[in-house]
């Protein structure tokens, strides 16, 4: 009996052997689809919703950082900078943790019924995967915003100065006051490839959406050039790339961070 | 059991063959053939012209033609496709005549100030059906430096020698990327001499994210099966240089030391 049902799989297993020698898809040579800048910065979360028979959350940047930093969520409430690696469950959010420390009818729209009360149209506000459009329309909430060239099509870092937006930056109950710290002052990083502008970083810019603890000391050490880091690990998520490709203006914009000619030698 | 052993026997027998089928073969010596099917070119005036057919033939209205030349006389290739985001793809880009009137895509010029507008009075203009209708004007191209293929331009030599000056970029401010490097790329067969690949000939079109990381990875040396047989379906060099930018007849341009072609 083995032996015939071996023998019943044998095109498959053929093919399984035919297709396996070919090696992995190419994942160059071609360019890729970006984005729509309504998309950009999109998260799908599927901790636990669909092993519970819940359409998964849809989580767009763009809603959340109209209305407050970065940090706030990243640091403060704590949400990790990887899709699912938070493990964020329904009991949490009632009880006030991650979404819940603001979505909790107060803040913002919260579950109107108990976990085990009937239908609440409220659920699929964020539980949206497949079911509605994932968000307000982004053109019509960013109306006279600076535009930007990539990502969400806005130049977020110009609409917070110019007070088209203005994030808070610590949430009531979760978030210390503190004292903000100095600053540290904008400095240059030499790029790698001679002849490519050379980069300048700006601490101010950065600290207004991440403070220090964003980035300081997991992503970046602080010891002054002790990080070294290229291009192609920021192109893979890393360093720059943990929000520079997804979230934050994407690594499309060379020149918004290679910014300084090279002063051509002699 | 006997048939297990058999059936295992035929496993490895169609493994063995593949893995024989799978081996690159050297490529045979065959004088009165081309070494590569290169794909057979329009006429000068018609190359790097596209039909663009997306939803125009559900919407019931003729489909799209588009010229790349007519275009690259006034903007680099980095404007549409990096700032505008058009695909490099035929069809792969999701122009909508609603995104258009947006200002998305085509409508980001052809909104009646920069160029012709989407008026009703328009809709002819672009939506021809005919791939050669947009050859009007070609003679405007007679004073430039000549090429042996593709528009009959050396559209290269144009830009550099300022006969022609397309914009940049459609953001006021926006400096485009410079990066001063001649990289000499082996190639795989002997005899055959390296391709020089110049990246100041390329960023007076391209920006540096048109090409990396997606087309070619940034690491030397690490693009895998970067071969003239991927080229000439579409992959690496072959995004542009097919029909649109000077297509591969023009073999040393790339391959200076190329001899007899």
């Amino acid at each position: 009996m083995r032996s015939a049902l071996v023998l019943r799989r044998l095109p498959a297993l053929v093919l399984v052997l035919l297709i396996v020698p070919a090696g992995p898809a190419r994942s160059q040579g071609v360019r890729k689809r970006r984005p729509l800048p309504a998309e950009y910065g999109r998260v799908v979360m599927d901790n636990a919703s669909t092993r519970n028979n819940v359409a998964p959350v849809v989580f767009d940047h763009w809603t959340h950082r109209m209305k407050y930093t970065c940090r706030v969520c990243h640091v403060d409430v704590g949400f990790a900078m990887q899709a699912n690696e938070t493990r964020v469950h329904e009991e949490d959010n009632r009880k006030g943790f991650f979404c819940g420390a603001c979505h909790n009818g107060k803040i913002a729209f919260g579950p109107r019924h108990d976990a085990t009360g009937g239908d609440d149209p409220s659920c699929e506000r964020c539980h949206s995967l497949g079911k509605r459009p994932a968000a307000p329309e982004l053109a019509r909430l960013t109306e006279g915003f600076p535009r930007g060239r990539f990502g969400n099509g806005i130049d977020w870092e110009a609409a917070e100065l110019q007070k088209k937006i203005r994030p808070a930056n610590s949430l009531p109950g979760v978030s210390i006051q503190r004292k903000p710290l100095e600053i540290p002052k904008d400095y240059d990083i030499e790029a790698k490839v001679a002849t490519l502008p050379e980069i300048i970083f700006s601490h101010q810019k950065h600290a207004v959406w991440g403070g220090c603890e964003l980035c300081h000391p997991d992503i970046f050490t602080v010891k002054r050039g002790a990080t070294k880091f290229t291009m192609e690990e920021i192109f893979k998520g890393r360093y720059c790339g943990a929000c520079h490709g997804t979230v934050a203006f994407p690594t499309t914009d060379c020149q918004r961070c290679h910014t300084k000619p090279v002063v051509a030698a002699g | 059991m006997k048939r297990v052993g058999l059936a295992f026997g035929l496993l490895l027998a169609a493994a063995g063959a593949f893995a024989g089928a799978a081996a690159p073969d050297p490529p045979p010596y065959q004088p009165a053939q081309p070494w590569f099917k290169l794909p057979e070119h329009p006429p000068a005036e018609v190359f790097g012209n596209l039909l663009i057919n997306r939803s125009a033939p559900s919407a019931r209205v003729k489909p799209v033609v588009f010229s790349h030349w007519s275009h690259r006389l006034r903007y680099t290739c980095r404007v549409c496709h990096l700032e505008l985001d058009f695909a490099l793809k035929r069809n792969g880009t999701g122009i909508t005549e609603e995104a258009n009137r947006g200002g998305a895509y085509c409508g980001a010029c052809h909104d009646g100030k920069t160029a012709f507008g989407h008026t009703e009075a328009n809709c002819a203009r672009c939506h021809t059906g005919e791939i050669r209708s947009a050859g009007e004007g070609f003679g405007r191209l007679a004073g430039l430096p000549p090429a042996k293929f593709g528009n009959g331009v050396d559209w290269s030599a144009a830009l550099a020698s300022g006969r022609i000056t397309p914009a940049d970029t459609l953001s006021p401010g926006q400096k485009r990327m410079t990066i001063d490097r001649t990289v000499s790329l082996d190639a795989e067969w002997a005899m055959v001499p390296p391709a020089v690949f110049s990246h100041a000939d390329h960023t007076r079109w391209l920006d540096c994210a048109n090409c990396h990381p997606a087309v070619f990875n940034i690491k030397k040396k690490t693009t895998q099966h970067f071969s003239m047989k991927a080229i000439l379906a579409g992959e690496f060099c072959g995004a542009c240089h097919l029909n649109v930018a000077f297509p591969l007849d023009d073999c040393r341009r790339c391959h200076p030391k190329m001899k007899g072609f």
